[in-house]
């Protein structure tokens, strides 16, 4: 389904953009929003699933919360390196891509799926604990991901650009590494209270 | 429990120096700077919303913290008066911004909002602090309310280092100390940062009367009718 | 009025008519429709012309007005909170009503 996802929006664009050439920056931006807004829509429903079935209980009385949480972001790191790698195959099938740098690319794509993962895994364990939950995690979740956003959004364009490759972007991958550890800490700190309240 | 003696020595005070301060802002005379010209004085009115609302923000993830450890219900109306006094604090700070770069760098141009690092980060801050309003709207139980709330406020409260690191690196900006700009002591006559540290000191004060104005009032409601949102 | 404010304002600070300043006034834009029409800068509307004379202290007053206004509606706010408690209190405590 979030494959599906993927698909169609990156459809949409490439319709939407049409035949006219875009820059190097603005691709890799709309790369960048295609993945983000799957992640709201497709990891935002990782806990909730967990509740709808009844399986909450289960867990909370077997497995201790950093396992759970552990668990639900390996899962959901992989579905959102998948999503990356359909996500870049697509776009550069649909929209011409020429990547310079693709090592640059899959790792930038790899680190910044780290700390996208992270964020939303500890949001969706918030909101699946409201009971109006509706658009919730895209309000909760995009306004910290702005920092994230602008440092892999340059770090993408430049490995499309070529130009300097790695040297030039060295304070985005530090800025994105240190992003992902933050994030990543700060979900295990602070999981066990969203998981036993 | 708030304590009221003290916040009555602190109001007063607090007033009797924002009042000394609004007279020096006014009166005291420094060179003028070209462009400038007297909103030069703004530095005494519009900076201090700015460092007020960081301190809110800090104050409420302390007391976030704080109903993390021992979920009391007056730790969670502090981190959500913090949080609603900081807002009105960073509202303040992008009106008065907008205001003075309208008339001082963007005359002639109708340019009304540009994309600022700062402007930037206060709008994240206040999206930040919408969702933590919206969120507290979702949850219903109150004890679940003060936890899940607090582990968000704590959450969204790691990106913001990042936001000083990130985004000044990609933008210009008219603030001192940019890339590319004079740092904040070089622009600065010795007169003003007299009057302006003292001015940052009053608006978090001011930010202090306001807030525990509140903490009293939502405590008192909480006590009444047990329900901490105000 | 407003004249004779800011006159108050000049004289009690003595302001200090210093070379930037004199070349500091604000030119209008008007010598640009001679010379060319791709300037961007446009004529200064009747909003700047106002906040633009003497030497922008309105800008000042405008951000001091908004900060005023600002706590204002803060504690009036918060005042219209304390005005539900209060009625809530003496809903709840039927004799606390002659203590408030």
């Amino acid at each position: 389904m979030l494959l599906m996802f993927v698909l169609s929006s990156l459809f949409l664009i490439a319709l939407a953009v049409g035949q006219e050439p875009i820059s190097e920056p603005l691709k890799s931006a709309l790369l960048w929003v295609v993945i983000m807004f799957s992640a709201a829509i497709g990891l935002g429903r990782s806990f909730i699933a967990e509740q709808e079935r009844g399986t909450v209980l289960l867990l909370q009385l077997n497995v201790r919360g950093s396992q759970v949480l552990a668990g639900k972001l390996i899962f959901n790191f992989i579905l959102l390196t998948a999503v990356d790698l359909v996500g870049l195959g697509m776009f550069s099938f649909l929209l011409d891509l020429q990547i310079e740098h693709l090592s640059l690319m899959l790792v930038v794509l790899t680190l910044g799926s780290i700390g996208l993962a992270g964020a939303t895994t500890l949001l969706s364990a918030i909101i699946a604990r409201a009971s109006n939950k509706g658009p919730l995690l895209p309000v909760l979740l995009f306004p910290m991901l702005i920092p994230l956003l602008l440092s892999v959004v340059r770090a993408a364009s430049e490995a499309l650009e070529g130009g300097m490759g790695w040297s030039g972007v060295q304070t985005e991958l530090a800025t994105i590494t240190a992003f992902g550890g933050v994030v990543l800490t700060a979900s295990f700190l602070l999981f066990e209270y969203v998981w036993t309240e | 429990m708030v304590n009221v003696k003290r916040y009555t020595v602190v109001r007063n005070l607090v007033f009797g120096w924002l009042t000394v301060i609004l007279l020096a802002g006014f009166l005291l005379n420094f060179p003028k700077i070209n462009i400038l010209e007297h909103t030069a004085r703004n530095l005494y009115f519009h900076v201090p919303m700015w460092f007020t609302m960081m301190a809110a923000a800090f104050v409420s993830g302390y007391h976030s913290w704080k109903v993390l450890q021992t979920g009391d219900p007056l730790r969670d109306i502090r981190a959500l008066q913090a949080a609603r006094v900081g807002t009105f604090f960073g509202i303040l700070g992008i009106t008065t911004g907008i205001i003075w770069s309208r008339f001082t760098w963007y005359v002639g141009t109708d340019v009304w909002w540009n994309f600022d690092p700062r402007q930037i980060m206060v709008s994240i801050q206040l999206l930040i602090y919408g969702g933590y309003f919206v969120l507290r709207s979702a949850l219903d139980e109150p004890g679940k309310r003060a936890k899940i709330s607090a582990v968000f406020n704590l959450f969204a409260m790691t990106a913001l280092p990042f936001l000083l690191y990130v985004i000044p690196r990609q933008m210009e900006s008219l603030h001192p100390g940019a890339e590319g700009n004079p740092a904040f002591s070089q622009i600065t006559h010795p007169v003003m940062r007299l009057v302006f540290y003292p001015a940052i000191i009053g608006f978090v004060g001011l930010f202090w009367v306001l807030y525990t104005q509140r903490v009293r009032v939502a405590w008192l409601k909480y006590r009444v009718t047990q329900d901490s949102e105000m | 009025m407003t004249k004779s404010i800011v006159a108050l304002f000049q004289n009690a600070s003595q302001v200090a008519v210093t070379d930037s300043a004199a070349t500091g006034t604000v030119s209008t834009a008007y010598d640009s429709l001679w010379t060319g029409a791709d300037i961007p800068t446009q004529a200064p509307s009747a909003l700047e012309q106002v906040m633009l004379s003497d030497e922008k202290i309105f800008v000042v007053l405008a951000v001091v007005l908004i900060i005023w206004i600002g706590v204002i509606l803060l504690i009036l706010r918060t005042d219209r909170h304390l005005t539900r408690v209060e009625r809530s209190v003496a809903e709840n405590i039927p004799d606390a009503d002659d203590g408030l």
